[in-house]
């Protein structure tokens, strides 16, 4: 298939707006992606960095697993799963609608971590899927902001895609020493959560949240004095993408994160370092 | 997003048929990612300032040493009401439902409880 020329992904995303275009974006690179499109509208973003929308669906247990291979046994094409999802009971619309679509913003967030090495279209590919899909501009534009607040916030968002935070003992977390929770619920089990060796990606996937929503709320409660890490120790240039851990695991039994791969030395030395700009997704 | 009404596109829709509600916006309470809007938009607010302003309360709620979830946010003018209201999930993240009142045609209290009512249904 053709690919346009294109300075950088958005910019290819609004040029397969403008034709219509239905298909595949497959974009490579780390952690790379993939993106759906029907009709030019982004309909789902498939990426390692953030959990999709099925992900979300199971992880959080709004669907359980046995109902949810019923129902792709029961409508194997997965563009049209949401409405047999829905026309099922398994999920309202609109509580659907709104996990799609926070799905493709995370997915755009998650790609821009690190800049794409390419990208090649290919034929539709079926997939879950938000109705009518996503405009690029505003994809991008919200993609941008997400990265410029949380370099604001903390600094270079690669960076703090690559945390390992842990909680720290004392009056905001209530298990410490019994006193009144202050914190939110949703607070409360992103504290629990984290153990010093959980990336935001693997708090993420395993808690069926968004990647950018759990740095966020990092932020907010390292800011607190709720969690802490180690910053800014990583030489390598790329967001985790250890593999994730089933949420029912707890600290104890829970095995290592697998070592990335070794830095790669170039020559004249030193370590190769990312661009961590808003340019993908 | 589109041009077809979509389920949820139908549900804020609905909320417009409140007394004095001028516009209306699903927002991530902790993104600020407005998924839907009706109405007036201008004056439901956009959801970056209404997800940041709802952390805000939230964060300084909790210095206070306040226990619970925050609920609604009622911000009044000579001419309007400004409100948040925090809509009931089953899983994931908190959601907002920001609206515009017109304060000559809405009656707050009832308002309130009217958009309570059906915030719980917009996701249902």
């Amino acid at each position: 298939m053709k690919t346009p020329s294109a300075r950088n992904v958005p910019a290819l995303l609004q040029a397969l707006h403008q034709e219509g275009f239905s298909g595949t974006v497959r974009v490579s690179g780390t952690p790379g992606g993939t993106i759906h499109l029907r009709d030019g509208l982004i309909g789902a973003i498939e990426t390692p960095g953030a959990p999709t929308a099925t992900s979300t669906l199971l992880a959080s247990g709004r669907i359980d697993d046995d109902a949810w291979l019923a129902a792709c046994a029961a409508e194997p094409d997965l563009d049209r799963l949401d409405l047999h999802l829905v026309a099922t009971d398994l999920i309202g619309g609109a509580e659907l609608e709104v996990v799609c679509t926070a799905a493709v913003f995370d997915g755009a967030f998650a790609m821009a971590l690190s800049p794409p090495a390419g990208w090649e279209l290919t034929e539709r590919e079926p997939t879950l899927r938000t109705r009518p899909g996503v405009e690029p501009r505003p994809l991008a534009e919200e993609t941008t902001r997400r990265m410029a607040l949380l370099s604001r916030l903390w600094g270079p968002a690669g960076e703090l895609a690559r945390v390992r935070p842990e909680p720290v003992p004392g009056p905001e977390n209530p298990e410490a020493d019994g006193r009144p929770a202050r914190l939110t619920r949703r607070h409360r089990e992103l504290v629990e959560s984290t153990n010093g060796r959980r990336t935001p990606r693997d708090i993420a996937f395993a808690g069926g949240r968004g990647l950018y929503a759990v740095m966020l709320d990092l932020i907010r409660l390292e800011r607190r004095g709720a969690v802490r890490w180690e910053n800014r120790t990583t030489p390598d240039g790329r967001p985790s993408t250890a593999p994730r851990v089933p949420s029912a695991q707890t600290a104890a039994d829970e095995p290592l994160p697998r070592a990335g791969p070794l830095p790669r030395r170039r020559p004249g030395g030193g370590f190769p370092s990312g661009d961590l700009g808003a340019r993908g997704g | 997003m589109g041009e077809r009404a979509t389920a949820l596109q139908t549900s804020l829709d609905r909320l417009l048929e409140s007394p004095g509600v001028t516009g209306v916006a699903l927002i991530d309470a902790v993104t600020g990612l407005t998924y839907g809007v009706a109405g007036d938009a201008a004056q439901a607010g956009t959801g970056t300032e209404a997800s940041e302003l709802a952390a805000l309360i939230c964060e300084r709620l909790g210095a206070a040493g306040a226990v619970g979830e925050l609920e609604s946010v009622v911000m009044t003018s000579t001419r309007r009401h400004q409100v948040l209201l925090s809509v009931d999930r089953s899983a994931g993240d908190p959601l907002l439902l920001a609206a515009g009142l017109d304060r000559d045609r809405a009656n707050i209290t009832l308002a309130l409880r009217g958009l309570g009512d059906r915030a719980r249904e917009v996701l249902a």
